[in-house]
């Protein structure tokens, strides 16, 4: 039998004071320490764009836009022919990766749902967004710079479409699987086949979405350096317009000229560095504006 | 409303039931199935042509699955099946040899969500009829007013048909789908709860559509809300964990129902 002394007919309210003041010490030091840890992260960014800014301005004058990369030992030159190279290969790289990235992405979100043949895709899809940048500029010199013993833009631009085919695949993935289904039903209620369904509605509803993607994507590889070791490597002079033989890149001029001990090429290592970088940040914020204005309307 | 409630025939605004108008639509022996899940039983009922028949009955009860039977619209997600009859102008729809696309432009839908294509309003409407129709520019711009028109959305869009659907408020979008349907001249309309994300005044308007539209379509609608049954149906299915309990005149359902459940369940004594 329960006697009425176990539980008292009017329970006493609990006293105040029963939350710990250690745990409320805990609690403070966990986010003092998140918020320092958080400062540092961010300023050691901060000081590498201050410094890049500051080398990088001081480096950069017309020439930088006009000249050619100087050879060792010449005095001024410019990186005019680094710089269309970078544009070129990048180029290449997304127009390649593009359809390639968007197609699978839908196939992905559209047709495989479910399918085991899909998520084998996406696994290795997901291998590939993370392999090694080195490995896919080996991989394609075994079979487009070994055989015919010549580096090549093509050879480049196609390492560039490698790692930037998984990015797309995920971004299109994504943005598809956002777009909410009773919009597919509508579609396919008014008696429209899949295929016109995703080109004339889904894709639509998720247009921003890839599209940054590809941006991302191409802001991705425009610094990539490592793949091209090996596919476009880099050249002093104008390529041939044919992007046979060594094509001039920025990323790995800038390599080259900032192990130098050429003060000229240093500081045009320094110039490149800025151009690279101030592109990537103008594709990001194109990007986040892109996406932005696609969520207020 | 009070006082026609006790001696009018009619409790909605439409007119009566008619029953000597011929059955646009036959169900018979309907079973449907989410996997091995029976989620609808030994359906059997009929739509008479150019009448409102309203689906009611409890979350869960099976009259969304049912309603997306007659545009074969289940067929998207292959782990869901039917067997039976679905009979639409002497052809079973449920027949695999039955072109589901050819089938949805003669039975549209409208969904519980607005779902106005990321397009023009004039390219929302146009959508439906470009798939099956080759029209010259004018005679879409004809078509695209004529089905606003009877969505009632002309004279609010008419200057701005070149806008984005989505920049319409919602009620506005509803019968923007609404007018996109009517566009491909269906046969039969399917409305799934087209009112619930609604506010009521827009609710009010798409009731007086679904009045006027019935004039020249066969409409099914799923309701959750059974004043709305009343107001705009002349037959009304009282469906119970997938088994169609009673299908009779909305009057007779919602003055004189024939079984208990369906008396429970018209009273609000649950669901």
């Amino acid at each position: 039998m329960m006697s009425a002394s176990t539980v008292p007919a009017t329970a006493a309210p609990p006293a105040w004071g029963r939350v710990r003041s250690s745990r409320r010490v805990a609690d403070r030091a966990l986010k003092v320490f998140s918020v320092a840890v958080s400062i540092l992260g961010v300023a050691a960014l901060g000081w590498i764009l201050v410094m890049l800014l500051v080398q990088g301005l001081s480096a950069l004058r017309p020439s930088v836009f006009t000249a050619v990369t100087p050879g060792p030992g010449t005095e001024g030159g410019g990186l005019a022919n680094a710089m269309a190279g970078s544009f070129l290969l990048t180029m290449i790289g997304i127009l390649i990766a593009t359809p390639i990235g968007v197609l699978a992405g839908t196939y992905l979100a559209e047709y495989g749902r479910g399918s085991k043949l899909a998520s084998v895709i996406r696994f290795i899809n997901d291998v590939l967004l993370s392999a090694p940048s080195i490995l896919i500029g080996l991989f394609v010199y075994t079979f487009m710079v070994a055989p015919f013993g010549n580096y090549s833009g093509w050879a480049g631009g196609i390492a560039l479409a490698i790692i930037a085919v998984p990015v797309i695949v995920r971004t299109t993935e994504d943005m598809l699987s956002l777009v909410p289904a009773p919009l597919r039903e509508a579609g396919a209620a008014l008696g429209a086949p899949p295929s016109r369904v995703i080109t004339r509605v889904t894709w639509r509803a998720a247009q921003a979405g890839i599209v940054t993607g590809i941006i991302l994507a191409t802001a991705r590889i425009a610094g990539e350096t490592a793949p091209l070791l090996f596919t476009a490597l880099n050249n002093n002079f104008w390529f041939s317009p044919s992007l046979v033989g060594g094509v001039s890149n920025l990323p790995v001029t800038i390599y080259q000229f900032a192990l130098s001990p050429y003060t000229n090429w240093q500081e045009l290592a320094w110039a490149g560095a800025l151009i690279i970088t101030m592109t990537i940040l103008g594709l990001s914020v194109l990007a986040r504006l892109l996406l932005k204005k696609d969520t207020v309307r | 409303m009070s006082a026609a409630l006790g001696q009018s025939v009619s409790l909605g605004r439409g007119t009566p039931a008619n029953a000597s108008a011929p059955a646009k639509v036959s169900v018979r022996d309907f079973d449907f199935y989410y996997g091995d899940f029976r989620a609808l039983k030994s359906i059997n009922m009929e739509f008479r042509e150019r009448h409102v028949t309203a689906l009611i009955g409890p979350s869960g009860c099976g009259k969304s699955t049912l309603l997306r039977c007659f545009n074969r619209i289940y067929s998207l997600y292959p782990e869901q099946r039917a067997t039976g009859e679905i009979m639409l102008d002497g052809r079973n729809i449920i027949d695999p040899s039955v072109d589901v696309n050819e089938l949805r432009s003669r039975v549209g839908m409208v969904f519980q969500k607005p779902t106005p294509f990321p397009m023009s309003i004039y390219d929302n409407v146009a959508f439906g009829m470009r798939l099956y129709e080759r029209l010259s520019r004018a005679d879409t711009d004809v078509r695209v007013e004529h089905a606003l028109r009877k969505a009632a959305l002309w004279d609010e869009v008419k200057d701005k048909l070149k806008n984005p659907g989505t920049g319409l408020s919602g009620g506005q979008q509803q019968r923007l789908c609404i007018a996109r349907t009517v566009a491909q001249n269906p046969e039969v309309i399917l409305f799934d709860e087209p009112t619930s994300a609604l506010d009521p005044i827009s609710t009010g308007k798409i009731e007086e559509l679904l009045e006027q539209l019935r004039s020249e379509f066969t409409i099914a609608i799923v309701t959750h809300n059974m004043q709305q049954a009343a107001r705009i149906s002349q037959y009304t299915a009282f469906m119970y964990l997938g088994e169609l309990v009673e299908f009779a005149p909305t009057d007779d359902i919602f003055m004189n129902p024939r079984e208990k459940r369906t008396h429970d369940y018209v009273t609000g004594r649950f669901g």
